[in-house]
C-alpha cells in the first residue's frame, strides 16, 4: 500500500451486544477525500472512530500505514466541550499545538502568528480575546476548524462538521476542507447532505443495513441505492461484497 | 492605630507556633488554591472531597509502620491510596457501564472504612482524631518543609503541563485523539489533588483539607471568569482565610483547624452576597 | 497477680464448659472494671477470690473508649462491675444499653470530694480522682464493701485483702508527701500534655501546666496555647511529660517554645502493659513521682 493509505480489512463492530457494520473491506487513499454516508444510526461515527482506535474491532484489521496518532486532525460532534471552561478563543486554537510547545507552554510568535492566521482564515480574528462560552453554536464550529488548521494534520476526520451551521458558514469551512484536499491531506468526513457529498467529494462509503459500499460517489450515490440504503436494506451490487 | 496592629500582627510576632501556622497556611493556600479552581471547573469537587477520605488507609499504614505519627511515612501512604482509588475507579469505569463518580464512590468508602478500622486497630481513638482533624498550632519545622516541598511540586508541575492539563479539562477526547498517551494529563492532574490534600491533611486532617481546596476556589469564581486571575484570588483567599482564622482562634479562644475553614465559608458567602456573579446575577449564570 | 488470676480464669473457664445444671454458685467473683487503673485496685482488694477484666485495654484512654462486640458479652457475663464515675466514662452508658446489662455499675468514687476547676468552660468536675492516693483508700473500701455484698461468703478474706492493701496505699502516699516536700515550693512545677493530675497537684503540692482541657475531648485554640506558653515562660518549667494517650506534637510544640526538655512518660489514666513500667497502680504512682522529683530537682 502507498505510504499514508488506511486501510479496513473485513472489518467489523459491535456495540452493545449489537452488530453495527461487518465485513468491511476498502481503503482510503492517501491525499484522497471520501465523505461516509447512511442513515442514523448506520455507523458513521462508529467508523471514524473505529480508524481512530477509540472503538475495539470485533472482527478483521484496520491499517494506518505510517501513520501516526498525531498525523490525525479530529473533529469530534462539539456537545463533549466542555463550553463554559474560562479559555479564550485565541489560547483554544493555540492548544492544537499543544505538543509543539513543550513545557511550561510558552508559544513562539510563530505559533501565535500561525494561531492567529487560522483565526482570521474561519473568519474569528475579531473574536480572539473573548471567552469561548461567548460564541454562538456557528462560530464555536469554526474555532474547532482553526484549531485543526494548527495542528495541521495529514489525515483530517470529521464528524458532521456543517450540522445546524448556516450556509454561508458551510460554504465557507466547506471551502476550506477542499483548500485541505488540494494540500494533499486525506480527507474522511461523516456528511448527512447529499448535495454537499455531490459537490465537494469524490469518493463517498455508503453504510446500510451493516454493511459498506466504496467507490466514486457518481456511480454509489443513485437515487435506486439511497432509497435502499435508507431503508436499511442490503445493497445488492455483486462487485461491492468483500 | 498601635492598638490595631498588636491585635493583628501582636500574636504572630510573640509565638512560634502562630508564625508557622500562618506559613502553613500561606502554603497550602498557594498549592491547593489553584488545584482547586481546576476541581471545580472540571465539575470533579465532591470527587476532590472524596479523595480526601480515601487518603485515610494510606496515612493509616504508614502511621502503622512508622509506629507512630510519621509525617513522611503517612505522606506517601496517602499519596499511594489516593492514587490507587483514582486508577481502580478509572479502570472500574472503563472496562464496566459505571460511570466514573459512582465507581469512585465506592472505592472511597472502602477506603475510609478501611481506614478508620486499620487506627481504631492499633492506635488509640486519640490517634484517630488527630488523623481525622490534625493540628495545625503542632506544625513544626519538618512539616513545613514538607508542605513547601509539595507545594512547590505542585505549582512547578501544574506549569510544565499547563497547556496540555487545559486542553485535556476542556476536550479530553481531543487531547486523546491527539496522541496523549490515555488519560495521562488526568492522572497527573489526580496526583496533584492527592499531593495537596496530603499536604493539607498534617494541619487540617483529612476531613477539613479539603475545604482549603474547594471553597476558595468557589470564592474565586465569583468575582473572575479568566482562567490565571480565579487561580491566583484562589489562592490568596486560601491565604487570607487562614490568617483572618488564626486570629480569630488566638483571640477567640476557637478551635483552630475549624476556625481556618469557617473564615473560607464565611468569606464564600459574602461573595456570593455581595458579586455581581453571585445571587444577584439572577438566572443563568454561564459560570 | 495478675497472673494467677488468669490462670485461675481459665479453670474457671474450663469448669464453665461442664453442663449447665452442675454449675456450682461462683466461687470467683467476675468483676469487669471500666479502665486499668480501677481494675487493678478491684483486684488487690478481691484478693483470689475476684477475677477482673478491664474494659479499655493498657494505655488506652478512659475517655473515649470506642467498644468492641466482645466487651458487650464480657459486660453481660460480669457479676459486678465497677466505675470510676463522675463523667470519666461517658461511653459506659451506650454500651450498657447496647449490650442490654441491667444492672447497676458500682460507682468507686462515692464519697471523694470532688474539684471543679474554675474558669473551665463546661463546668464539670475533674474525673481523675485517683491521682491521690488518699482517694484510691475511698475506693479500696467501696470495692470492699460492694464486693462483700454480692459475695458474703468470702467477706472475712475481703476484708483482709482490703485492709493490706489500704495499708500498702497509706504507706506510698506518705513516701510521696515526704519525698515532694524535700523541693522548695517554688520549684513545684510540672510541665505535661494531659490535665489529669490535678488531685495529685492539690493533694501534694505541686503546679500542673498543660495545652489542653481536662479531657482531650477538645480541640486547642491558639489563643490556649499562647496563653499556657506564656504562662510557662513566666513560672520557669524547664522539664515537660508526655502523656501515654495525647497528641505528643503538640506537648513538643510548647516545649520548644519555652525550652523545655523531655522528661519520660507519665502514666496519668491508664497502666501500662504488664512489662512497662507502670503495671501496676502502685507502680504507677511511684513512677510518676520519680519521674517528676527528677524533672523538679534542679539541674
Amino acid at each position: 500500500m502507498i505510504q499514508g493509505t488506511i486501510g479496513l480489512d473485513n472489518a467489523g463492530v459491535v456495540l452493545n451486544g449489537a452488530p453495527v457494520w461487518q465485513h468491511v473491506t476498502g481503503h482510503f487513499a492517501a491525499g484522497s477525500m471520501t465523505a461516509i454516508a447512511g442513515a442514523n444510526g448506520a455507523g458513521k461515527s462508529t467508523l471514524l472512530r473505529a480508524i481512530l482506535g477509540e472503538v475495539p474491532l470485533a472482527a478483521g484489521t484496520i491499517t494506518l500505514d505510517g501513520l501516526h496518532p498525531r498525523d490525525f486532525g479530529y473533529l469530534p460532534q462539539a456537545r463533549k466541550i466542555d463550553r463554559a471552561f474560562p479559555i479564550s478563543v485565541a489560547d483554544m486554537v493555540l492548544g492544537g499545538a499543544w505538543h509543539r510547545m513543550g513545557a511550561f507552554g510558552g508559544a513562539t510568535r510563530a505559533l501565535r502568528q500561525r494561531a492567529a492566521d487560522a483565526l482570521d482564515r474561519v473568519k474569528l480574528g475579531q473574536q480572539a480575546g473573548r471567552m469561548i462560552d461567548a460564541l454562538s453554536a456557528g462560530q464555536f464550529q469554526r474555532l474547532l476548524f482553526a484549531r485543526l488548521l494548527m495542528t495541521d494534520a495529514r489525515v483530517m476526520m470529521l464528524d458532521e462538521p456543517f450540522t445546524a451551521l448556516d450556509a454561508p458558514t458551510t460554504q465557507d469551512l466547506l471551502g476550506l476542507v477542499c483548500e485541505w484536499h488540494e494540500q494533499g491531506r486525506t480527507i474522511i468526513a461523516v456528511l448527512h447532505d447529499m448535495h454537499q457529498i455531490r459537490r465537494c467529494f469524490p469518493h463517498v462509503v455508503l453504510l446500510s443495513g451493516g454493511r459498506a459500499v466504496w467507490g466514486e460517489t457518481a456511480r454509489i450515490l443513485t437515487p435506486a441505492t439511497l432509497r435502499q440504503a435508507y431503508d436499511g436494506m442490503q445493497p445488492r451490487w455483486p462487485d461491492t461484497d468483500a | 492605630m498601635s492598638g490595631l496592629f498588636s491585635v493583628l500582627w501582636g500574636p504572630f510576632a510573640d509565638f512560634g507556633f502562630m508564625r508557622r501556622a500562618l506559613v502553613a497556611c500561606v502554603t497550602l493556600g498557594m498549592g491547593a488554591g489553584p488545584v482547586g479552581v481546576m476541581l471545580q471547573l472540571r465539575r470533579m469537587s465532591l470527587i476532590g472531597d472524596a479523595m480526601s477520605h480515601a487518603i485515610l488507609p494510606g496515612a493509616a499504614i504508614g502511621f502503622l509502620l512508622a509506629g507512630g505519627l510519621s509525617l513522611t511515612a503517612m505522606g506517601l501512604g496517602g499519596i499511594g491510596a489516593g492514587l490507587g482509588v483514582a486508577l481502580l475507579a478509572g479502570l472500574v469505569s472503563r472496562r464496566t457501564h459505571l460511570a466514573e463518580d459512582a465507581s469512585f464512590a465506592s472505592f472511597y468508602l472502602t477506603s475510609l472504612a478501611l481506614g478508620v478500622l486499620i487506627v481504631s486497630a492499633r492506635g488509640s481513638n486519640i490517634d484517630l482524631l488527630h488523623v481525622l482533624f490534625g493540628t495545625i498550632l503542632a506544625i513544626d519545622g519538618p512539616a513545613l518543609y514538607l508542605m513547601g516541598g509539595i507545594t512547590t511540586l505542585s505549582l512547578g508541575l501544574l506549569a510544565v503541563i499547563w497547556r496540555p492539563l487545559v486542553m485535556e479539562c476542556v476536550d479530553p477526547g481531543f487531547m486523546r485523539m491527539s496522541g496523549a498517551r490515555g488519560g495521562l494529563y488526568h492522572m497527573v492532574f489526580l496526583f496533584l489533588v492527592v499531593i495537596n490534600l496530603v499536604a493539607g491533611f498534617e494541619a487540617l486532617g483529612t476531613l477539613m483539607s479539603v475545604g482549603m481546596m474547594m471553597v476558595p476556589a468557589a470564592t474565586a469564581r465569583l468575582w473572575t471568569r479568566r482562567l490565571l486571575p480565579m487561580m491566583a484570588l484562589s489562592a490568596l483567599v486560601g491565604m487570607g482565610a487562614g490568617l483572618v482564622g488564626l486570629l480569630v482562634s488566638y483571640h477567640c479562644h476557637l478551635a483552630a483547624g475549624p476556625s481556618i475553614i469557617l473564615t473560607c465559608s464565611v468569606l464564600y458567602i459574602l461573595s456570593l452576597l455581595a458579586s455581581p456573579a453571585g445571587i444577584r446575577a439572577g438566572n443563568s449564570l454561564s459560570l | 497477680m495478675l497472673r494467677h488470676l488468669s490462670c485461675l480464669l481459665g479453670v474457671w473457664g474450663v469448669l464453665s464448659i461442664l453442663p449447665a445444671h452442675a454449675a456450682p454458685p461462683p466461687h470467683v467473683v467476675r468483676a469487669v472494671a471500666s479502665f486499668t487503673v480501677l481494675a487493678d485496685v478491684v483486684a488487690h482488694v478481691g484478693g483470689t477470690h475476684v477475677s477482673v477484666t478491664s474494659l479499655v485495654p493498657p494505655d488506652g484512654d478512659p475517655h473515649e473508649f470506642e467498644p468492641a462486640p466482645n466487651d458487650a458479652r464480657v459486660l453481660r457475663q460480669a457479676d459486678i462491675v465497677f466505675m470510676s464515675g463522675e463523667g470519666l466514662e461517658s461511653w459506659f452508658g451506650r454500651l450498657a444499653h447496647a449490650a442490654g446489662y441491667r444492672g447497676t455499675p458500682v460507682i468507686v468514687s462515692n464519697g471523694i470530694s470532688l474539684y471543679t476547676p474554675p474558669g473551665n468552660r463546661q463546668e464539670e468536675a475533674d474525673p481523675h480522682v485517683w491521682n491521690n492516693v488518699a482517694n484510691v483508700i475511698v475506693w479500696a473500701d467501696n470495692i470492699r464493701d460492694a464486693l462483700i455484698a454480692i459475695d458474703p461468703a468470702d467477706a472475712d478474706s475481703f476484708r483482709t485483702s482490703a485492709a493490706a492493701y489500704v495499708s500498702q496505699l497509706e504507706a506510698l502516699d506518705r513516701d510521696i508527701r515526704a519525698r515532694i516536700s524535700a523541693i522548695p515550693a517554688s520549684r513545684r512545677r510540672i510541665l505535661t500534655s494531659h490535665d489529669a493530675f490535678g488531685y495529685f497537684g492539690r493533694a501534694y503540692g505541686v503546679t500542673f501546666l498543660a495545652p489542653q482541657g481536662l479531657s482531650t475531648e477538645t480541640e486547642a485554640s491558639a489563643g490556649d496555647m499562647a496563653s499556657l506558653i506564656t504562662q510557662i515562660r513566666a513560672n520557669g518549667v524547664t522539664t515537660y511529660f508526655m502523656e501515654n494517650a495525647t497528641d505528643p506534637r503538640m506537648v513538643r510544640q510548647v516545649a520548644h517554645a519555652t525550652g523545655a526538655a523531655p522528661g519520660g512518660e507519665l502514666y496519668a489514666e491508664a497502666l501500662s502493659p504488664p512489662t512497662g513500667p507502670a503495671p501496676d497502680y502502685i507502680t504507677m504512682m511511684r513512677h510518676n513521682t520519680d519521674l517528676m522529683l527528677a524533672a523538679m530537682r534542679p539541674h
